[in-house]
């Protein structure tokens, strides 16, 4: 009975709890819809608690259970408290749209909460199925939410899109997961990792085309480029208030699943898998800024942007073990700013728009000096402007980049990084210095107190962890894998 | 007590914080009150974190406060030792009687509140700069208070000639920083990390004399920008815009020193350089006599003594250039009292007078306000440098070290000396302008003594000028050099220039003490009696020479027609040709491209899923060949 860990699947009971409750009380009382996000709020807190406790027993006492599927160790525990945390704001953010719903309202607040067990279940995933399973968890949620502004076109496209070709990375991704397993004979992380440290493959061929095909089903996640195509449509055509969350939790999970896999199970064949994720962190770095520069809807254009920082948090990634805990600095401080950017864009253009172009801008400091100040702050941080917690990210993992021996990336980032401050700056001119246009401008600015209450949380944490890093520091660097 | 340093600079920021947003609620008093006590509190709690430097007992320690970028070795660190200490509580206190003095000076002022929320932000940005434990640090609070000044100089924006002088300013201060920049990046190159404890501990392990002096040289640009010297000097006069605190605050006791400090602090790296020593001391001596020759003839109050402060900053260089540390330091505590005394008082000349600042205009206050002109009457005598005040001591003491170096430096002595007297000759010719002689005044000029709240200060800042040079006199017993004493474990390490032996000293006193007393005898003739002011070459300029001195040797214009000119063109080229054509074009380039692209990738773009796809297969095929490849051969 050892194997049985409730402490291992808290937080994703406390979820998976609190999605059934929300769908029975909706069926049964129909309550209002401040009941369901109290529901939720609790589940949320619940999981957030048993993180936490995770987090003090594994430090301790890191442990594999439930026969090699789940991992109990700081890894899956901090990721497991960023994720209960990051839900926990996104709700904030998504709350307008929720409101609007109507009776639908339950089924949003179930696929957001549904969809953050998968992503915990991702980050502590030990074992291939059980991963997979967590990707299939959290991408189907996703795909649905991707498409709840059903009367909208845009928005229904975007589903599609989503589920078609997350259809195809996961298909790749599994491709990946057999050839891996043919070769090592094993479908745990760590069985595989065990095996490949004990025997020497005379050739490993098949295992590395395998490595290939997982980077690019979990790449595909976190929208790297090549695999970033599906990005930019999704996230303009998601509703508003939701794309922050899809890109937030995916780009979370998604990496400290690539993370843990890349470092526990291939460890060995760092010198192998690092090249060719740099070379994906270059092209992502360089399509994502290129591209952001060319867009006029900021949906588009912070889509494209977040491939740029996927490509940076992968510059870490080259490092191997090392770069692990600047992996989790930059992932959790970028998740929340483009969760705060997004929950910007989700007032101008309403919270189930799908459409944001830049001249609704213009001149917003005027009307909402609130909105054009956060936004203004997180502009400042993707591009990576000191005092804010972008900047010390993105110094974090270039340095490990360079101590990995991977100065090219480096420079063609710091380049990118340069030139990506453009289409960043460029928001800030059009918001301050920029009188309101004549058709733009129109966009709604009132600012309810969740979204005012996430905004701050956001917004301290872009500021505090830029000029404090040490708290964050200290934790992402006991946060590894067993 | 000094785990808890951070609250020194904590306290002016929170009083910034919480006026920024309740400041002009407050309104009058009230905001003036919280930004007073704010800054009060520190001194006081600086003061008692001192306290074992004044027993002696002290030793320098750093307090960790948190991380900020480690790999550079910038961390939020604070360093308290005895340097740090006296810069501390001079900001502190000589800022708190100036905060007081603004409660009474700002009466009336629509934006009133905001005054004191950028006063207070001053101050805590200057206590990051003097309490940073490191390079980088120090540049935060160096940046933060080029722009807190840029702030208060243009605080009465809506004036051209304001907005211009904080313009000015800040971009004077940025062509130094530049340097300074360059002078952190070569230390960073060259020692890998910026804190003092290895940058400044045996930096000759690190380096050789060449790259110090390249070092020295750039920090120097940087020094010679925030402390106005030579060339980056003429940012200062126009400063004078600012409101009359402001000019007290930053102009005379704090922001320009932020540069005799750093090069007194980065010692250690300056001393490996003698051309850089050389350097430091040779501008430091002709700033200060260049200065003074300006002062001569300035007809506004405020110039006069804005041109008296930069030739005082002239000796702290001429100071620290030399090897006297503890003598610069010492120079610019008591100048902090007695300039911050004299800019107080011609405030209180201002504020009685209706804000009139042209001298042509004053004469004959000394009835009128008495109190503001016996303060200014015991800064007078300071500045000057009569015995036993203030400025005697440490102008004194800076002349004779000077004096002792021999060689190059006996001819800086010379202008040290020529300076003194021209010291005496503009501030005796400034203090019968003002407040002796007859009256000039305006019709419906009725001018009055200030309130409490004002006079107040000056008294405080009078018995400070009066009395704090008696903390550091050469002799033994009573008058032990206290100061002294209280600086040296900062300077443990340094070589330090010696006075000359014997009598020497007391000959050289009493010379400069006779210069003082010659200049002032001749300013009060020449500028005395019932039609001194025609007299005086105040109204219009004399030809040749005087012309020159007159307009501030042209500088102005010459840096109006030599830099800026041209810098607007350029500006103008970059504005409407580069920007236009090559950035832009660059811009349309690669948005024509990234459309060329598109062009080919059109299928893909236009979102059908099928092309996506057949991107990511692209790339899974791309990675598949790579890692098959690895694994075949």
């Amino acid at each position: 009975m050892t194997e049985i860990s409730y402490l291992a699947i808290g937080p994703v009971i406390a979820l998976t709890l609190g999605v059934v409750l929300v769908l029975l009380v909706e069926v049964t009382y129909k309550p209002k819809v401040t009941w369901l996000g109290a529901i939720a709020a609790l589940s949320l807190l619940a999981g957030f608690a048993l993180s936490v406790a995770q987090w003090i027993e594994a430090s301790d006492d890191p442990i594999i259970r439930f026969r090699g599927m789940l991992a109990l160790d700081p890894f899956a525990a901090f990721g497991s408290v960023v994720l209960t945390v990051l839900g926990a704001v996104a709700l904030l953010v998504a709350w307008p749209l929720i409101v609007i719903q109507g009776r639908r309202a339950a089924e949003f607040i179930a696929l957001v909460l549904l969809s953050l067990t998968g992503m915990i279940l991702m980050a502590g995933a030990a074992h291939f199925i059980m991963l997979f399973l967590a990707l299939e968890v959290t991408s189907i949620s996703l795909y649905v939410l991707a498409g709840f502004a059903r009367d909208n076109a845009d928005s229904n496209e975007a589903s599609v899109k989503y589920f078609l070709l997350g259809s195809f990375a996961s298909a790749v991704f599994l491709y990946g997961v057999a050839l891996s397993y043919a070769a090592t004979g094993s479908l745990s992380l760590y069985g595989a990792a065990e095996f490949l440290n004990e025997n020497l493959l005379l050739d490993s061929a098949s295992l590395l085309a395998g490595i290939g095909l997982l980077i690019v089903g979990l790449a595909f996640k976190v929208s790297a480029a090549p695999f970033h195509m599906w990005a930019p449509d999704v996230y303009q055509g998601a509703a508003s208030g939701v794309s922050g969350f899809m890109t937030a939790g995916a780009k979370v999970a998604g990496f400290a699943a690539l993370a843990r896999v890349a470092v526990t199970s291939y460890g060995p064949y760092i010198s192998d898998w690092a090249p060719a994720v740099a070379v994906i962190a270059a092209i992502s770095v360089v399509v994502g800024t290129m591209l952001a520069i060319a867009q006029s809807d900021i949906k588009r254009m912070l889509a494209y942007s977040s491939i740029a920082h996927a490509g940076f948090i992968l510059t870490g990634l080259v490092a191997g073990i090392d770069g692990v805990p600047y992996v989790w600095f930059y992932v959790v401080t970028y998740a929340f700013q483009v969760l705060g950017a997004f929950a910007v864009v989700s007032v101008v253009s309403g919270p189930a728009g799908t459409r944001s172009p830049l001249t609704d801008y213009a001149g917003l400091a005027q009307r909402a000096p609130v909105l054009a100040g956060s936004l203004a702050l997180l502009m400042f941080s993707m591009g990576g402007i000191p005092l804010t917690a972008g900047f010390l990210s993105k110094l974090y993992v270039f340095r490990e980049a360079v101590d990995a021996g991977y100065l090219w990336l480096v420079v063609v980032g710091a380049v990118a990084s340069v030139a990506g401050l453009f289409f960043y700056l460029r928001v800030i001119v059009l918001m301050y210095m920029n009188p309101q246009s004549e058709e733009g401008g129109v966009g709604e600015t009132r600012v309810g107190d969740p979204l005012r209450v996430a905004l701050t949380a956001v917004a301290v944490i872009t500021l505090a962890f830029g000029i404090v890093p040490g708290p964050l520091l200290d934790v992402v660097t006991s946060a590894l894998p067993l | 007590m000094t785990d808890y340093l951070w609250i020194v600079i904590a306290l002016p920021l929170a009083g910034a914080v919480f006026l920024h947003f309740f400041g002009q609620r407050l309104g009058e008093p009230w905001a003036g009150i919280v930004a007073t006590s704010t800054i009060g509190a520190g001194f006081i709690y600086a003061l008692v974190a001192a306290g074992d430097f004044f027993t002696g007992t002290g030793h320098g320690e750093t307090i960790h406060l948190f991380d900020w970028i480690a790999p550079l070795g910038a961390n939020a660190e604070l360093l308290w030792d005895p340097l740090s200490a006296v810069m501390t509580l001079t900001v502190t206190g000589v800022g708190t009687l100036i905060h007081l003095y603004s409660i009474g000076y700002m009466h009336g002022d629509p934006r009133y509140g905001r005054f004191f929320t950028n006063l207070n932000f001053f101050a805590a940005s200057m206590l990051i700069l003097v309490l940073a434990d490191n390079f980088g640090l120090l540049f935060v609070g160096w940046e933060l208070v080029g722009l807190s000044s840029y702030l208060l100089i243009s605080f009465w924006f809506t004036k051209p000639s304001a907005a211009a002088a904080g313009k000015k300013a800040f971009i004077v201060n940025r062509i130094g920083d530049v340097g300074f920049l360059i002078g952190l990046m070569l230390i960073l190159a060259n020692f890998s990390t910026l804190t003092y404890g290895t940058v400044l501990e045996e930096p000759a392990r690190f380096i050789t004399a060449g790259t110090a002096t390249a070092i020295t040289l750039m920090l120097l640009l940087g020094a010679a920008g925030k402390s106005a010297q030579i060339p980056l000097y003429f940012w200062l006069p126009d400063a004078m815009e600012g409101p009359t605190p402001v000019s007290a605050l930053i102009h005379a006791a704090t922001m320009v020193t932020a540069g005799v400090y750093m090069v007194a602090r980065a010692a250690s790296l300056f001393e490996l350089s003698a051309f850089s020593m050389g350097t430091v001391a040779t501008i430091g001596a002709f700033t200060a006599l260049f200065a003074a020759t300006i002062a001569l003839k300035q007809r506004d109050i405020k110039r006069v003594l804005a041109f008296s402060t930069i030739s005082q900053l002239g000796y702290m260089f001429l100071a620290v250039g030399t090897g006297a540390y503890i003598a610069g330091i010492f120079h610019l505590f008591t100048h902090a009292f007695f300039k911050a005394l004299l800019f107080l008082g011609s405030g209180s000349v201002i504020h009685a007078m209706n804000d009139e600042q042209d001298m042509a205009k004053m004469g004959g206050l000394r009835t009128v306000m008495p109190v503001t002109h016996a303060t200014m009457f015991v800064g007078w005598l300071a500045i000057i440098g009569i015995p036993p005040l203030a400025g005697f001591w440490s102008k004194d003491e800076i002349l004779a070290l000077v004096f002792g170096e021999g060689g190059w430096y006996g001819f800086l002595w010379v202008i040290g000396l020529v300076t003194a007297l021209l010291t005496a000759v503009y501030m005796t010719r400034w203090m019968q302008l003002t407040f002796w002689g007859e009256a000039r005044w305006d019709d419906g000029v009725h001018p009055h003594e200030s309130p409490a709240v004002m006079t107040v200060p000056l008294l405080a800042l009078a018995a400070g000028s009066a009395l704090f040079g008696l903390i550091n006199t050469p002799f033994k017993g009573f008058f032990q050099p206290a100061f002294e004493h209280f600086l040296e474990p900062s300077f443990e390490a340094i070589e330090m220039a010696h006075l000359p032996s014997g009598a020497t000293p007391y000959v050289l006193a009493v010379i400069s003490v006779a210069a003082a007393a010659l200049g002032a005898w001749y300013a009060t003739r020449r500028y005395r009696g019932e039609n001194a002011f025609e007299r005086a070459p105040v109204a219009e300029g004399r030809t040749g020479l005087w012309r020159w001195v007159d307009n501030g040797y042209y500088v102005d214009d010459i840096i109006g027609n030599l830099l800026v000119l041209p810098g607007k063109l350029v500006a103008a080229w970059t504005a409407f040709v580069f920007d236009s054509d090559v950035i832009d074009g660059s811009v349309r380039a690669v948005g024509g491209g990234v459309r060329r692209i598109g062009g080919w990738l059109r299928p893909l773009q236009t979102g059908f899923v099928r092309n996506y796809a057949a991107v990511t297969f692209a790339g899974v095929v791309g990675l598949l060949v790579w890692f098959v490849s690895r694994g075949v051969s």
